[in-house]
């Protein structure tokens, strides 16, 4: 699962899909606390948060995260699009909670591990 | 012929009837200018050596040689020395004053193991450029011959020599900090040999710019293919470090420093301090506002998590002055719990 398919499952726009094939996602951290994103020791994670600031990213990049979702509908900073691109980190706007989109992503890759091991 | 005493250090005459002179006799003294020598000037004399600044074309002539071709080498090469060798092996040299001396005497036709100068002062290759310097601040001479280990005429060395290599390697220096001081990489090597030296201010509350350091700096090691788990450990600290100071500090500076497979990331703030630094180090404890956790921070974590991504964690505050704390690292994986070696 990559970054155009979390967009597709969660129902939200692509605002920077990144460059190239892009990277899978392995791991999902959902968060309104970048301290508490910055614990987390794990690679190519997809951060899933409310919060619309520029530091997301900022965190995302320290972490090596594969991409961000900004869920419940948050408008974007008009700054948020341009330090996407600039730190090469793909970033989604969904209308859903953050609940709602762990519950379909988790489903989402169940359903791809079970066509994976098929 | 008395042979030169051949205890490694030691600066020694090659010829014969010399007394030689010992390097402990000049260790005591102080370089000359050193008390006022920038560091960067004095780690420089410390770490060159000899025979990193002698010239090693060297214009030579045997004991047999008449002395009128000393004097035609030196006008012809605008040098005021001939080393006399033989087989490797430094016998003496002919200085302008013994030309002055033949052309006076009228022996100038005779061959040069006759009137040349035995009693030399010479260096070794090995040994420090600041104690050439030395050498050159005592004996008032203009060069002095290399030797190396094995006794053999390596080079000549001169205070001009010296001051070359010196200018070169001040201007590759300036050149590196200058790139530092605008937050880009320094960088000299790989591994162990990585060398790297970057400042970034920090703007209290400045959040529109703040964990841009941070991430220059995850950016300067990924580049230069560190360990990608010592690269991440480093830009969460930085990372938080930076956080922090925006968050609560007057402001500061955040430094990286890498040097001899090490790296650090030191943050210094102008203020206000902390009158308690252990309560400040637990985790869930922060004097943040609500407007700053609502940006995802201020939380108490970032002392804490800063602590626990380090090897080596030490934090200095004086309430009213200002707070340093410092982040270490080896870049060499392997070193913490849990991290395997390179392969």
């Amino acid at each position: 699962m990559k970054i155009n398919d979390v967009a597709r499952i969660l129902d939200g726009t692509v605002c920077y899909a990144g460059e190239g094939p892009g990277r899978p996602v392995r791991h999902v951290v959902a968060s309104d606390l970048m301290s508490d994103v910055l614990l987390v020791d794990a690679d190519d994670m997809l951060l899933i948060t409310s919060l619309a600031s520029d530091q997301v990213l900022r965190t995302a990049q320290i972490v090596g995260a594969m991409g961000v979702v900004v869920a419940n509908g948050k408008p974007l900073p008009s700054t948020m699009a341009g330090i996407a691109r600039s730190l090469g980190i793909p970033l989604v706007t969904v209308p859903l909670a953050k609940y709602e989109c762990c519950v379909r992503v988790h489903a989402a890759r169940a359903e791809e591990q079970r066509g994976g091991a098929a | 012929m008395a042979a030169p005493p051949d205890q490694p250090g030691h600066a020694s005459a090659a010829v014969p009837g010399d007394t030689g002179l010992a390097a402990a006799d000049l260790a005591a003294e102080p370089v000359p200018g050193g008390e006022s020598s920038p560091l960067v000037l004095l780690e420089m004399i410390h770490r060159l050596k000899v025979r990193d600044v002698m010239c090693t074309d060297l214009l030579t002539l045997d004991r047999q040689a008449p002395l009128k071709r000393a004097q035609e080498l030196m006008r012809a090469n605008n040098i005021s020395g001939v080393p006399i060798r033989e087989s490797g092996r430094l016998y003496g040299l002919v200085s302008i004053d013994d030309i002055i001396r033949a052309l006076e005497g009228g022996y100038i036709h005779e061959p040069c193991g006759r009137h040349m100068t035995t009693h030399l002062i010479v260096l070794e290759d090995d040994m420090p450029v600041s104690f050439a310097l030395r050498y050159f601040g005592r004996y008032k001479y203009g060069r002095f011959p290399v030797l190396n280990r094995g006794r053999t005429l390596v080079g000549i060395v001169s205070q001009r020599d010296i001051n070359r290599v010196l200018l070169r390697e001040l201007t590759r220096e300036v050149e590196r900090l200058e790139r530092g001081h605008k937050g880009v990489n320094v960088g000299l090597g790989e591994g162990d040999r990585l060398y790297m030296l970057c400042e970034y201010p920090v703007v209290k509350l400045d959040f529109e710019n703040a964990g841009k350091a941070a991430n220059e700096i995850k950016i300067l090691l990924r580049d230069r293919h560190t360990d990608p788990r010592v690269t991440r450990r480093i830009a969460v600290a930085a990372y938080e470090l930076e956080l922090n100071m925006c968050v609560h500090s007057n402001g500061g500076t955040l430094t990286f420093l890498v040097s001899n497979g090490r790296a650090e990331v030191v943050a210094k703030d102008n203020g206000p301090g902390m009158a308690d630094v252990e309560w400040a180090c637990r985790d869930g404890t922060s004097t943040a506002n609500d407007w700053i956790r609502s940006l995802g921070f201020g939380a108490g974590m970032g002392l804490p998590n800063t602590k626990r991504v380090s090897d080596t964690f030490e934090i200095r505050s004086t309430p009213g002055k200002g707070t340093t704390v410092r982040a270490g690292f080896a870049l060499q994986p392997g070193t913490r719990d849990g991290e395997a070696p390179p392969a």
